[in-house]
């Protein structure tokens, strides 16, 4: 976050560590900051749970984390660029072009399937990266366009219908089959790469330079950091997570198409990042709160249902909680432009 | 102090003077290389055009264009003001859902109901505008970002669509003169255009001579001054998402006209045309910099490209990728001059 530190507290800054641990429980906002997003996932499950008795019986818990799944994993990617300052509109559509590319490869190459995926994908964000970086356009447009490119190459590439797994299917639906506490395995590497990444962010100097351009790209300039190189990475790191949504959106049904799962879930996986505390001026992520986010995304269309919301009017609901949330979680700067 | 002045008077000021009036110079024939790319572009497009289809350079055909231009136009006068101040408005989608069908009910359909006539336009439109208000305050006073509180109220608005929709009969217009009026020709042109162009040209005359368009661009350029210059920031940038969600409701309106037909999806796609056109027009994502005849430009491009596409005999597949290629093209193009090691574009 931007606050500026006030003299004394800079000062008293060095010292131990329990110091800094107080402070947290002392300041509402930082505490809030840290558990918000999993309070309120879990005051909605609460909700649900009271009101509908049999949802955590009859498997909810599962079925909101098999749909969190690819929601979580595209988040991830969305909240390291996020962090940067950018965004990436593309990596949905990136996600939907990975699974029809994986529906293919399957049968022929069996194992190396997934793998060439994951790399093919990388390479798309690599190269929204490398434009954003060195043609210094603004994430944005950029990615609105190649989010164009990279629906019109699936809708090709699939010849406008859906594409089935023909052979080899077996281990990739096994993510989704099989799982540990009853959650899928899909939602689980979610988990894994969420604790990764944190770790990744918060220790290391890539990921303390990402977090650097996110507050003040100038200076992280003047600091010596590669701000170019960082952006590439963020960006194929997007494109990677994306193709991790593809393996599960597979796992999940069979099959793929240019207009089927994966395509809608932009704008969720947006929300699920900022749910997830991340910032979306840059600067602000924690990809462990992302998870929370993630499954507070898939559990409003669940809940409404759940409830007894008509089924008109689980659109509404669902802005409006959308709103409400993020208002609740959002990281805020006193005085600070907001656009 | 009166001899430093006195000194200065003597120094010979001749080459600043000629350096200034080079920058200035220099800066105009920027301003103007922008758009005359796009029209270039534009003219290259329809020539291309009509070497491969011969009915692409018809009256009936251009007739056709500018039907097809009127809702990207309408919206895109609102979210060029919107993205003027730095904001984003998602909604565009949802609230042309809203207030089409809020519209059709009103008016005269096969559900029967009351036959409302102007009361149904003013009635939508009053629709738009509450969730353009709802928007414009809850990002103002709760501080949330436009980019979240939109997306958020595009499902409010699909919302409210489906619940007036209900589950009874598909409403359609029984008055044919209602449901002909948008694509009916006046002076040759389609209605629907002749709105859009007085959507444009108010959008114009907002933006260069009122304290409204001024103050937004002085918001989108620096915020923290313009705030610090007494310019009520909150109010404008409310009074900016009603207008821009009124002129969605418009669209909206227009668009379940030619439809003939009641339908919560009906802006499906409106978004992510009018988008593109504002940022392909050289309006910046940033705030501060751009226009509406900008914007004007990069949706006649867009809609020019996609009729001409088909006309082609182009697979629909292909559209949004070609789309996108231009996008890309036209963003680094406008950008590659500005490079620099120090810039930050996010």
């Amino acid at each position: 976050m931007n606050t500026v530190t006030p003299p004394k507290e800079r000062a008293a800054a060095p010292e131990t560590a329990p110091a800094s641990r107080r402070s947290l429980l002392k300041r509402p906002r930082q505490l809030w900051a840290v558990t918000g997003p999993l309070v309120i996932f879990v005051v909605m499950l609460a909700i649900v749970a009271g009101l509908t008795p049999t949802f955590l019986g009859s498997n909810g818990l599962t079925f909101i984390a098999a749909a969190a799944a690819p929601i979580l994993l595209l988040a991830l990617g969305q909240a390291l660029v996020l962090n940067i300052g950018s965004i990436d509109l593309s990596n949905a559509a990136i996600a939907v072009l990975g699974a029809i590319l994986l529906a293919f490869l399957l049968a022929p190459l069996a194992a190396a399937a997934p793998l060439l995926v994951l790399l093919i994908v990388t390479l798309f964000g690599a190269v929204n990266g490398l434009l954003v970086a060195y043609a210094q356009v603004p994430s944005f447009a950029l990615t609105l366009g190649t989010l164009g490119i990279f629906q019109a190459a699936a809708l090709v590439l699939s010849g406008s219908t859906t594409v089935y797994v023909s052979a080899n299917g077996e281990a990739i639906s096994a993510l989704y089959q099989s799982g540990i506490l009853g959650i899928p395995m899909t939602f689980w590497i979610g988990v894994v790469l969420a604790i990764v990444l944190w770790a990744g962010l918060r220790f290391t100097r890539l990921g303390l330079a990402m977090t650097a351009i996110g507050n003040n790209e100038s200076g992280a300039i003047f600091s010596a950091v590669r701000n170019r190189r960082v952006k590439v990475v963020v960006f194929a790191l997007s494109g990677f997570t994306a193709g991790l949504a593809s393996i599960a959106i597979i796992a999940q049904s069979g099959s793929a198409s240019a207009t089927g799962a994966g395509g809608d879930l932009l704008l969720p996986a947006i929300t699920a990042a900022i749910l997830g505390g991340t910032s979306i001026s840059g600067g602000v992520a924690n990809p462990i709160n992302v998870i929370f986010g993630a499954l507070t995304v898939a559990l409003v269309p669940i809940a409404t249902t759940a409830i007894g919301v008509d089924a008109q009017a689980q659109n509404l609901v669902y802005g409006l909680v959308i709103i409400v949330v993020v208002a609740l979680t959002m990281a805020r700067t006193r005085g600070a432009v907001v656009k | 102090m009166v001899n430093a002045t006195m000194q200065t008077e003597n120094v010979d000021t001749t080459a600043i003077r000629q350096h200034e009036l080079q920058t200035v110079r220099r800066s105009f024939i920027r301003g103007i290389a922008e758009p005359l790319g796009l029209i270039a572009a534009l003219v290259a497009l329809i020539i291309v055009f009509s070497l491969l289809n011969p009915r692409f350079a018809t009256l009936e055909n251009l007739r056709n264009v500018l039907d097809q231009a009127s809702v990207p136009l309408i919206v895109g006068v609102g979210a060029t003001l919107v993205i003027l101040l730095g904001s984003i408005d998602l909604s565009v989608e949802g609230v042309m859902g809203a207030s089409g069908m809020a519209w059709i009910l009103m008016s005269a359909n096969s559900r029967g109901g009351a036959d409302l006539g102007v009361w149904a336009w003013i009635g939508a439109i009053a629709i738009g505008m509450a969730l353009g208000f709802a928007s414009g305050a809850l990002f103002t006073r709760l501080k949330v970002p436009s980019f979240i509180v939109t997306l958020g109220m595009w499902y409010v608005g699909l919302g409210i669509a489906t619940v007036m929709y209900g589950s009874g009969i598909v409403p359609m217009l029984t008055d044919e003169a209602v449901g002909g009026w948008a694509s009916s020709a006046t002076l040759g042109l389609p209605n629907s255009f002749w709105l859009a162009a007085v959507v444009v040209v108010l959008g114009v005359l907002t933006l260069r001579y009122t304290r409204l368009g001024r103050v937004t661009y002085a918001i989108g350029d620096n915020e923290t001054i313009a705030k610090g210059n007494g310019v009520p920031v909150a109010r404008v940038k409310t009074v900016v998402f009603v207008i821009a969600a009124s002129l969605s409701g418009l669209a909206g309106i227009i668009a379940t006209m030619k439809l003939g037909a009641g339908s919560a999806t009906v802006g499906s796609g409106v978004l992510f045309v009018v988008i593109p056109a504002v940022v392909i027009g050289g309006t910046s994502l940033g705030g501060g910099k751009g226009g509406v005849l900008r914007t004007v430009l990069g949706v006649l491009l867009l809609t020019v490209l996609t009729n001409g596409l088909i006309l082609a005999g182009v697979s629909p597949s292909w559209q949004s990728g070609v789309s996108g290629a231009i996008l890309v093209a036209a963003i680094i193009v406008a950008a590659w001059s500005q490079r620099d090691r120090l810039r930050v574009a996010k």
